[in-house]
């Protein structure tokens, strides 16, 4: 078993620190206190192939696979949980459901700039009233001649406000629900009827664009249907799939930033005569920092390798989203309490870390629902049908 | 046009530890990138293609034994951002100095053929040595201009930026700051300043497709372009020295003209 | 008026030697002369100390070649400080300095009178003659050079040159090839004695012209050098709140050629912006020299300043606590301090 990774992941690791560590690092606090998406970050990101780290060279991207996208993950992670939510949200579930299930047309049309960085993407699936209960779609897409008209609005969708194309998720027939109603559509924003209401205030993620899409008599040609009328819940359960294994890359990154921070700290902080790192207690809150650092990033990159030589992954990669996004709340939790008060103070980046890290737990799937699908997996396999 | 450039590898000093009080040197991890002033150097012969239908090949600055991957990464890194081939050195077993380096440099650009500019940085992160690039020169009989800030090929002519702070005649010639415009007909070799540019980024796919294939670099036989009698070092490495322990503390005394007089000749030892 | 007893002690000092040691010919310890507004570079004298000590040892005599344009009077300061015999180049075309004309001089030279080591200072002009003259004559060249001593035995030059900017030393020697040449960092030389009661006559070279290969264009206008970040910049003065006339800090920050920075204390007068800030909560250097001007120094700022090689610290309290990891520490109030400082720096 060899654990290295290839000579052209090594170099890409190489070229992503180095850009996160001179771009997106001096910014990120900015960001977060301004409030702002980092349009510029996401262009230079684009400019070198990056947003579309793991799609075909054929298709735009740099078929580096996903071990090239845990990769970028993990190193924007490190340094601007934000910068990674956006491109996240670009390349594991927007791009990736076109990659996933779309027609080589569509591909060519969407894929290509996407990949390339020219247009930004985004997932148009929750609404109020469907979150985890994500079949309970209200948005209402309605046959019309050769096209569909959608009517409906989404919430809390990363890169909704700025996005140029989104992947939407709409009941075609309201009484079959998930099975053979559900249709997903590629949308662009700049069509009539598409509008961005407003954007959520949050806790956290401050750099990105949490917003409230709604559609009003949204006219979608037919070539835009993605994957099978009525089978729309598909292509989107397969890149939700996918996404959750880089959720949890950006987990890694989180929590070793955390770590090192920690380390600096209990190295140069003095108290009672000696630095912190004399103190058991903060010993052993980094040796479990450390440990679970190993274990996660052990976990992330064999899910990748599997991914990419096309093994089944289902319940590993969302093993990854669970454990990485509580890692990574442990990790940034214990470096702020190894700052002691000055954890809090918005000078350091523990605390924006910190209030960074809470959505993972939540968003591309709750770690409920993440314990069902391993659980089930499980069962499954032993031949239990788990009642939903 | 053809533009060569020498690049050469560092060890990263953040992954060593120098103890003085021991005279030891520890290194915690062992990696290695490209000389600073190299990449510079690479960067300005990728703006001047930029601008041009040239080729920029990228050539070592050292000859490693066989299976190192040092010298073969920062090959492939200049392929990734943008140079158009890359020639590695094979066939010696140890370490040869910037004497010997300067014959398989120049028998590689005669080899070439139609070599324009050499360009190369101008020092060396870790021994602080100039030499290599004006050797070269020597050897070719080309021209000169090295620390350059800026370089741009106009025709047949280089155009070049340098800082000179002093000058043996009195007063200065770059107006306040001491940067000058120097040109030189080509062929000519230019040593780039550390930090003169600011590199660019590899291009992702081109990173890719570089690091995956393993034939991507030329490889060419030392002993088939020089008599390796030729490559014996000049120099020979007789140990280390450490300085002392940093001497903290350190009041000055007297009047506070008298302190600020003293401070100010610290300074200047210091700043040169 | 009679001359004094040490007059008439030191006349009777033998003279130079001149002229026989030129007809000897062979070996003996060479310096290249810089010249640095209209005088001779004070690394030029560091060379020649240098040069004597190793002269001494070996039992050889050393000599200076000076090349420039009505450098007559500049000789006999080059005796002064331990020349034994000094050649000079004295043409128009060596007024500035250009490649080709200066090597032409040397590389004759050097092939008549075959030096067995040759010290340059490790500035513009002798780092490019040290490398193309030793290329040309195959002797090996140890550059940027601290310190010297001497393998006696086989008289060879034992050189100690900084790593990484001075993190350790490494030494070098040239043991076989000829001529052994060195370029020597400028200030880490002591620069000699200077005895007035050495003199002697310089031999002059013939000046063949030679044309430049490379041409002077003018100065380059509006030429902007890229941005260094803070964190990576090599010289900062940072000012803390007890400093008076901040105007001074500025002025004193870009005579050393460095950046302005300052503690929290002074972002919050409003006098740097954030991004100034030297502070773990900051921004974090390793500058090569750091001059604290009336800057207490807490934890924070001087966790900060950690990786810096050389720290000066003003500031009236013997108590603060920027004295524990400062160099050089000036206890006094940085407005008594700092015009006299600046005075002193002209």
């Amino acid at each position: 078993m060899d654990f290295m990774l290839s000579p052209e992941h090594q170099a890409l690791r190489r070229l992503i620190r180095d850009f996160a560590e001179t771009e997106v690092a001096p910014v990120a606090a900015d960001l977060d206190r301004e409030h702002r998406v980092p349009h510029e970050i996401m262009r230079k990101l684009g400019q070198i192939g990056l947003l579309g780290v793991c799609f075909p060279q054929e298709y735009g991207g740099m078929g580096a696979g996903e071990i090239g996208y845990c990769i970028l993950m993990e190193e924007l992670g490190r340094v601007c949980t934000s910068t990674a939510t956006n491109v996240g949200a670009h390349i594991g579930i927007g791009a990736m459901v076109i990659y996933l299930d779309g027609r080589e047309e569509q591909k060519q049309k969407y894929l290509i700039p996407l990949a390339r960085g020219e247009k930004i993407a985004a997932f148009g699936l929750t609404e109020p009233n469907a979150g985890s209960d994500a079949a309970n779609v209200h948005t209402r897409a309605v046959r019309e001649g050769d096209s569909y008209i959608l009517d409906g609005g989404k919430v809390f969708i990363t890169n909704g406000g700025y996005a140029d194309v989104i992947t939407v998720m709409a009941a075609t027939d309201p009484s079959l629900g998930a099975h053979g109603g559900i249709t997903a559509f590629i949308v662009e924003t700049d069509w009539p009827g598409f509008s961005v209401a407003r954007e959520e205030d949050k806790m956290g993620i401050h750099g990105t664009s949490t917003a409230e899409l709604v559609f009003e008599e949204l006219r979608v040609p037919q070539e835009n249907v993605l994957g099978k009328v009525g089978e729309g819940f598909i292509p989107f359960m397969k890149s939700l799939d996918m996404g959750r294994l880089t959720l949890g890359a950006a987990g890694l990154g989180g929590a070793e930033a955390a770590l090192d921070w920690a380390v600096r700290w209990a190295k140069t902080r003095k108290q009672c005569g000696v630095e912190l790192a004399h103190k058991q207690s903060v010993q052993w809150m980094i040796a479990n920092m450390a440990t679970e650092i190993e274990a996660l990033r052990s976990l992330i990159y064999r899910v990748g390798w599997m991914v990419d030589t096309g093994q089944p992954f289902t319940q590993l990669a969302a093993m990854c989203k669970l454990y990485g996004s509580e890692v990574a709340s442990r990790a940034i939790d214990m470096a702020l309490q190894i700052h002691g008060g000055l954890g809090l103070s918005r000078d350091f980046p523990i605390e924006r870390f910190f209030r960074d890290a809470r959505i993972a737990e939540i968003f591309e799937g709750t770690n409920e629902i993440q314990r069902i699908v391993i659980a089930s997996d499980i069962f499954r396999q032993h031949g239990v049908r788990i009642r939903p | 046009m053809k533009i060569a450039v020498i690049l050469g590898r560092v060890l990263n000093p953040a992954g060593i530890v120098v103890n003085r009080r021991r005279g030891r040197i520890f290194v915690n991890r062992e990696e290695y990138v490209m000389q600073p002033a190299d990449r510079c150097a690479l960067e300005a012969a990728l703006q001047i293609k930029d601008g041009s239908e040239a080729e920029v090949i990228a050539l070592p600055r050292d000859l490693l034994p066989g299976d190192a991957v040092g010298s073969a990464d920062v090959l492939r890194r200049a392929l990734s951002m943008g140079a158009d081939r890359a020639v590695n050195f094979t066939g010696r077993a140890s370490d040869v100095d910037d004497a010997g380096m300067t014959h398989v440099l120049a028998a590689a650009v005669e080899r070439l053929g139609g070599v324009d500019l050499v360009l190369t940085g101008a020092t060396t992160w870790d021994t602080g040595q100039s030499q290599l690039g004006p050797r070269l020169a020597e050897v070719l009989d080309w021209p000169q201009v090295v620390d350059a800030w800026a370089v741009r090929v106009i025709d047949d002519r280089a155009e070049v930026v340098c800082q000179i702070l002093s000058s043996p005649v009195r007063g200065d010639r770059g107006g306040g700051s001491g940067y000058s415009i120097f040109e030189v007909d080509l062929p000519a070799v230019v040593t780039v300043h550390p930090g003169a540019l600011k590199s660019r980024y590899p291009d992702g796919v081109r990173l890719i497709n570089v690091y995956r294939d393993d034939g991507v670099v030329e490889q060419w036989d030392v002993a088939e372009m020089v008599d390796t009698g030729n490559l014996v070092p000049l120099l020979e490495k007789r140990g280390q020295d450490f300085p002392p322990q940093r001497e903290r503390g350190v009041q000055l005394e007297g009047t506070p003209q008298e302190m600020a007089k003293a401070l100010a000749g610290e300074l200047k030892k210091r700043i040169g | 008026m009679g001359d004094s007893y040490l007059d008439l002690l030191m006349a009777q000092q033998e003279e130079t030697p001149t002229e026989e040691i030129a007809a000897e010919g062979g070996g003996g310890i060479w310096v290249v002369a810089d010249i640095i507004d209209g005088a001779v570079a004070p690394v030029t004298l560091e060379a020649l100390g240098a040069a004597r000590t190793l002269a001494d040892a070996l039992g050889a005599y050393v000599y200076v070649v000076l090349l420039g344009n009505g450098v007559a009077d500049l000789v006999q300061i080059l005796y002064q400080a331990g020349a034994d015999a000094v050649r000079v180049a004295d043409d128009a075309s060596l007024a500035e300095f250009a490649l080709e004309p200066y090597l032409q001089v040397l590389s004759d030279l050097f092939q008549t009178d075959q030096p067995e080591v040759v010290i340059f200072g490790a500035t513009y002009l002798g780092s490019q003659l040290a490398a193309r003259l030793a290329q040309a004559s195959g002797g090996g060249l140890v550059e940027r050079v601290v310190a010297v001593s001497l393998d006696e035995a086989t008289r060879t030059v034992q050189a100690s040159v900084p790593i990484y900017g001075g993190e350790y030393f490494e030494i070098v020697a040239c043991p076989d090839a000829r001529p052994q040449c060195l370029t020597i960092e400028p200030g880490a030389f002591p620069v000699p004695f200077l005895d007035a009661y050495r003199t002697g006559e310089p031999a002059l070279l013939e000046v063949a012209p030679v044309e430049p290969r490379v041409r002077w264009v003018g100065a380059a206008e509006g030429f902007e050098p890229p941005d260094v970040p803070l964190s990576r910049a090599p010289v900062i003065v940072a000012a803390g709140r007890q400093v008076d006339d901040f105007a001074l800090v500025e002025r004193l920050a870009a005579r050393l050629g460095g950046r302005v920075a300052g503690d929290r204390g002074v972002r919050d007068a409003g006098w740097i912006e954030a991004g100034r800030v030297i502070d773990v909560r900051g921004v974090e250097v390793a500058p090569e020299m750091y001059v604290a001007v009336g800057v207490r120094g807490d934890t924070f700022h001087n966790a900060a300043i950690e990786k810096a090689r050389f720290i000066a610290a003003i500031h009236p309290d013997p108590d603060a606590p920027i004295f524990q990891v400062a160099d050089l520490c000036i206890e006094a109030d940085p407005k008594d301090v700092l015009s006299a400082l600046l005075e002193a720096l002209q």
